[in-house]
């Protein structure tokens, strides 16, 4: 009884002392923040953004989109900044959200897509995301950064997630759809290989779903013996059975037109794995998982892909060269680069999300808000290395929306450097059921004050 | 000073209550201090204390080791992710109760064949369960998911909490401290029951199969029931703690749960110390900074982070510090403070002898 009384005690204590210790603290937030009331990650010289995006681990090799805008966000520092603001790009790894294995991620066990959002929302106080990338990773944060205000622009996935103005008014997707690329898919099938059975293989998430989505509403059925997905988090852990089971299936199946929905990683273990079984059909490869400098490997060769930006190494286009400068100028992100070095299809890409920021944080003016870049973002005539408009409206926040039929050179003996990409880009929006427009390239000049 | 005693030695329900109510309140009240990140950090290590503290409870007090907690884990987190996607307002002591349970239910069918086997076996049994739970994840597709997973929004701070905070950032510190001060109190509760438990009937039971198992049978133990006891007890406690995880997280997919976190569980399990309850809250606090520590060292040391030996880092530094631990606290770093005390008190008990001759 008399412990039990003191106990009461020693609780007494103990609560009060910390109902004293948050009032203290909250105090002391308040004192803080009072300092300035505008918008975050904003000053009169600078502003402050940030992604979260895959620097090691399977999808190591996409490093190069985020240091291609960094490269372009430092060109334009150096050219006085915008509006008399330089911008701060902050990136964190998320080890493409796989962080918990610890194989080859540089990030701790603990750090997730949403930790490195938390970081940069509550610690940096940037004033929004930037080109951060993956289907799963964004989608488990778009909660997060709706609730907290927080722009998430220019997302690097194919997902039709990002395309939800009503319920996310501030969610932009960047590149097109996985949806519209299957529609352009099925076209170029029917019209090459009408009789032929297709295969198909394709992550087992949102990027293999809604491929495979974009290949049936374009009017190719993929008979389901050869309809077959793999499961990342398994092949990373060490096991390819899942790859070599698939593979093993559509060679006994004899196909010889398979489709693949596989990051570059995966793409190359899937070449290999049909090379070792001595089955080559025809590859039609997603965009992000085609980069000829990614893949790595001669027997990419002859791929049917597609593209959303010129070749990397025509420089008839004037954005291949005004990329090429602005790498060269940066050696901290891109050690090495000279006149000789081939540049990937990441780089452009990365690119071309930096550009669509600064370009609309210059047409926002001098008083910049998250709600005013929002209004800017969709009235703004966005110039990017792409070849088809990267456009947004109220009711449409996909981004680009269309794409030409591409195909990976060869180069004898050594891995392809490069593809060539045909003239006609094929459009069409995000809605099921919607046709297929063409059209012929559109090159975007590139802006006076940038040059 | 005896209260003080009857606290650290936990010899009452109501000393347990205090001793447990001091480390919550305590924490809570760091929660107020740190920055919105080390919050969120400290949520996700409170979050894995408790699965550290139910595969403690099998391991230090059964005798019972076990590769399976974190298909545990899986188990509550998808409970808790389906549960929500198709109940979004149920109050959240309804979701946590109902994953502790269905947690509790895949310990029951995995223990009723496990208590037939010991030692490797065990382990080789519980090992084929984790393994098991990913690829079912990853092939229920229209339950769970597929690879991509679940999604549901982050946890909305309620009005009374942000009346604390005020200022530019005050949602978004009030929401990263709501949830770090929300898995603290859900951790607080479950080592309370936790420290009851080891000091119960079963508790006393569970010791003793654990040591001669033969005596135990004499003096009436029934061996199955206990040992079953043990393991749907460490699953329900995985069950909460992975569906802790998930709320913080606020998604759910089949990358989260790994092989290798099971066996990062008992790494952190052994380096906090095996069996005791600070052993799993000094497990939770190396994991929730491990990311710090790796990134210290790193910019310390001046390893390139995406290089190879950069990237593996975190590997590096559990296994040093594991070995470190076995060769110097066989009982864990919570070992090592009774160590401490222990010499101490020798040393003590020593000194007046010989001065005194």
């Amino acid at each position: 009884m008399k412990i039990g009384k003191r106990n009461r005690r020693v609780a007494a204590l103990l609560c009060s002392s910390t109902l004293a210790l948050a009032t203290a603290s909250t105090g002391l937030i308040g004192a803080n923040a009072g300092a300035s009331t505008s918008t975050p990650g904003v000053t009169a010289t600078s502003i402050t953004i940030g992604a979260s995006v895959p620097l090691s681990g399977i999808a190591a090799s996409y490093a190069s989109v985020s240091a291609a805008a960094n490269a372009v966000f430092k060109y334009v520092n150096k050219l006085g900044g915008v509006n008399g603001r330089k911008i701060k790009y902050i990136r964190l790894d998320d080890c493409y959200g796989l962080a918990a294995y610890g194989l080859g991620c540089t990030a701790g066990a603990s750090t997730t897509p949403l930790s490195n959002n938390q970081q940069l929302v509550a610690q940096d106080h940037v004033f929004a995301t930037v080109g951060s990338l993956g289907t799963a990773a964004e989608m488990s944060v778009m909660g997060y950064l709706r609730q907290n205000g927080v722009p998430q622009l220019f997302v690097s996935s194919g997902s039709i997630e990002w395309n939800q103005p009503s319920s996310f008014p501030e969610l932009f997707g960047y590149q097109t759809s996985y949806v519209a690329e299957g529609k352009i898919f099925a076209k170029y099938i029917k019209a090459n290989y009408p009789n032929d059975t297709i295969g198909f293989i394709g992550q087992n998430d949102d990027v293999g779903a809604t491929g495979l989505q974009g290949l049936e509403d374009g009017g190719v059925t993929i008979p389901s013996a050869d309809n077959l997905t793999y499961n990342a988090a398994d092949a990373i852990s060490g096991s390819t059975s899942d790859i070599t089971a698939d593979v093993s299936t559509l060679a006994q199946n004899k196909v010889p037109v398979v489709v693949l929905y596989s990051v570059p990683g995966f793409t190359y273990g899937i070449l290999a794995t049909a090379h070792a079984l001595g089955y080559s059909p025809q590859w039609i490869i997603t965009s992000i998982g085609s980069d000829p400098l990614s893949v790595n490997t001669p027997l990419e060769a002859g791929a049917v892909t597609t593209s959303y930006f010129p070749s990397t190494t025509d420089n008839a286009d004037p954005w291949v060269p005004w990329v090429r400068k602005v790498l060269e100028e940066d050696p901290a992100d891109f050690p090495k680069f000279n006149a000789s070095t081939v540049m990937s299809f990441n780089e452009l890409y990365g690119a071309g999300q930096a550009l669509a920021f600064v370009e609309t944080l210059r047409a926002e003016g001098k008083n910049v808000t998250r709600g005013g870049f929002v209004k800017a973002l969709t009235s703004t005539t966005l110039d990017t290395p792409a070849i088809t408009p990267l456009r947004y409206t109220n009711g449409n926040h996909q981004g680009m929306q269309g794409g030409a039929i591409a195909t990976v050179n060869s180069n004898g003996s050594l891995a392809p450097n490069s593809v060539t990409v045909t003239k006609t880009v094929f459009t069409t929006t995000p809605f099921a059921g919607s046709p297929l427009n063409s059209s012929n390239w559109t090159i975007a000049p590139i802006p006076s004050w940038l040059k | 000073m005896t209260w003080l005693r009857s606290v650290v030695a936990q010899e009452r329900t109501s000393s347990r209550l205090v001793g447990v109510l001091a480390i919550t309140v305590v924490t809570l009240a760091i929660t107020f201090v740190l920055p919105p990140v080390a919050d969120s950090q400290l949520a996700g290590g409170a979050a894995i204390s408790i699965v550290i503290l139910g595969l403690s409870w099998l391991v230090g007090w059964s005798g019972q080791i076990s590769l399976g907690n974190s298909g545990f884990m899986a188990v509550g987190a998808y409970a808790t992710g389906i549960w929500a996607a198709h109940h979004g307002s149920t109050p959240l002591i309804v979701t946590f109760f109902l994953a502790t349970l269905i947690g509790a239910m895949s310990g029951l069918i995995i223990a009723i064949p496990s208590t037939r086997l010991s030692g490797p076996y065990l382990a080789g049994m519980t090992l084929a369960f984790s393994a098991a739970i990913s690829p079912i994840a990853q092939n229920y597709t229209s339950v769970t998911g597929g690879e991509g997973g679940l999604f549901f929004n982050t946890l909305t701070t309620p009005h009374w909490f942000l009346g604390f905070f005020s200022g530019q950032n005050a949602t978004i510190n009030a929401n990263a401290q709501w949830t770090a001060d929300l898995a603290v109190a859900v951790a607080g509760v479950a080592f309370f029951f936790m420290a009851n438990l080891f000091h119960s009937h079963t508790g006393r039971a569970m010791r003793l199969v654990r040591d001669n198992d033969v005596a135990a049978e004499l003096v009436g133990i029934n061996l199955p029931r206990t040992r079953t006891i043990a393991f749907v007890v460490s699953a329900a406690f995985a069950g909460l703690g992975g569906s802790v995880y998930v709320l913080l997280n606020a998604t759910v997919n089949p990358s989260a749960f790994p092989l290798t976190l099971s066996i990062t569980l008992l790494t952190l399990m052994v380096l906090g110390g095996i069996g005791t309850l600070s052993g799993a809250v000094i497990g939770g606090i190396i994991y929730a900074f491990s990311t710090n520590l790796i990134s210290h060292l790193n910019s310390l040391t001046g390893i390139n982070p995406t290089s190879n030996l950069g990237a593996n880092m975190q590997g590096i530094i559990f296994g040093v510090l594991l070995i470190l631990t076995m060769l110097f606290a066989p009982h864990g770093i919570a070992g090592l403070g009774r160590r401490i005390r222990f010499f101490v008190k020798s040393a003590r008990r020593v000194a007046p002898v010989s001065t005194g001759e």
